[in-house]
């Protein structure tokens, strides 16, 4: 009774194909683990971060960069003048990429679509402006927005090569925005 | 020697797609986890109590009022919570015509106490100015509160909350209170579905 089953195991174990494909997809979690919570490459598109981020204006140099993730969304990971990719808080599908211009209970000035002129980021919180100022849907139309939406900090440019190496602070958006720091 | 390494190895790598995988699941398919705090009394006990989360509906995705949820606390990320959607965008949601009385305790999600604000939203206003204010939820938020209104911390404090941070909807529960078989909830340890209970009075 068992013989057609012991040979068909057999089989299995013999067929070399199989098991390399069973052995692939039992790696697949832990790659898609990685990428998650970890390590990631993303591309950059739009012009908000201009200069810092896709520098030119033709369409075929669009920035890919290294995401770090790893405790992304804690407090004290999250600096000021670090350039961060978030979900955006109007519609969670998108992800935006800005740079942190204040971080929790810093004060402060902001511009125009925004109601008030001086704010004060909440606990956990943290202010995002784009570089390119006049070309960033950013804080200062949606406000603060939770460390909870942040997916990682970017720490490289890998793509296009001749990028590599490009430095995340040439410019850094509007200067003296903060009228009080929290430390 | 080496067959030693290489048992360990072997197990070792094991380990890590094993829990790589539950991970995953996890994160994109369902979590069965457990919830504390009184703040979703009495859908869901403070104590004891087990949720089956549905992953699907990450990100807010085809998430409805009325519809049980767990999210990143806004104001804490390493905390989670679990609350009811009492406003889609759009809405207009009349904040809470009870906070003069300043009767706001501490609630525990996970395992740190909270503290509220000296001053959450319109305390210091007056009675009827309380009862007149008025807030539109806006675009890609949610207005989530807990069942046990005199008892959750939600978006009467933190305001609306941003469906970016939605991880998932709850189905039903689990209570280990209860017996294996035939408790007074439900068969199978208190198991029961936890169903939309919104009520459209148009």
């Amino acid at each position: 009774m068992w013989q057609p089953l012991r040979s068909l195991l057999g089989d299995m174990s013999r067929s070399y194909g199989l098991r390399l494909s069973l052995v692939t997809l039992s790696w697949v979690p832990v790659v898609m683990t990685f990428n998650d919570d970890i390590c990631y490459i993303a591309r950059v598109d739009g012009s908000s971060m201009r200069p810092t981020l896709n520098p030119d204006e033709s369409a075929s140099s669009t920035d890919w960069v290294l995401l770090w993730k790893f405790h992304s969304s804690k407090a004290q990971c999250l600096n000021r003048d670090d350039v961060v990719l978030f979900k955006s808080p109007l519609d969670p599908s998108k992800t935006y990429c800005k740079r942190i211009k204040a971080v929790q209970y810093d004060s402060v000035l902001t511009r125009h679509p925004y109601p008030k002129e001086v704010v004060q980021v909440p606990r956990n919180h943290i202010w995002v402006e784009g570089d390119n100022v006049f070309h960033s849907v950013d804080s200062n139309n949606f406000g603060p927005i939770s460390n909870g939406l942040v997916i990682g900090r970017v720490v490289k440019v890998i793509w296009p090569p001749s990028r590599w190496g490009a430095d995340l602070k040439l410019a850094t958006g509007r200067h003296d925005i903060l009228t009080a720091k929290s430390d | 020697m080496t067959t030693i390494a290489r048992t360990w190895g072997k197990t070792f790598s094991y380990a890590i797609r094993a829990v790589c995988f539950v991970h995953i699941v996890h994160n994109h398919v369902y979590e069965f986890t457990e919830t504390r705090g009184e703040s979703m009394l009495p859908t869901l006990a403070a104590t004891n109590d087990y949720v089956h989360a549905i992953k699907k509906y990450k990100d807010g995705r085809g998430c409805q009022i009325g519809d049980c949820i767990v999210a990143v606390k806004p104001s804490d990320p390493d905390h989670r919570v679990c609350k009811r959607i009492t406003g889609m965008p759009g809405d207009i949601i009349l904040v809470d015509p009870s906070m003069k009385s300043k009767v706001f305790g501490s609630e525990t999600v996970g395992n740190e106490k909270l503290h509220l604000p000296e001053d959450p939203i319109g305390c210091s206003e007056d009675y009827d100015e309380s009862f007149d204010s008025y807030i539109k939820v806006p675009k890609g938020h949610v207005w989530v509160t807990g069942d046990n209104l005199s008892h959750s911390l939600d978006s009467r404090t933190y305001n609306a909350l941003p469906m970016g941070l939605i991880k998932g909807k709850i189905v039903a529960a689990n209570d280990f209170n209860e017996p294996f078989w035939g408790g007074s909830k439900g068969n199978f340890w208190g198991f029961r579905k936890i169903e939309n209970i919104y009520v459209d009075e148009k």
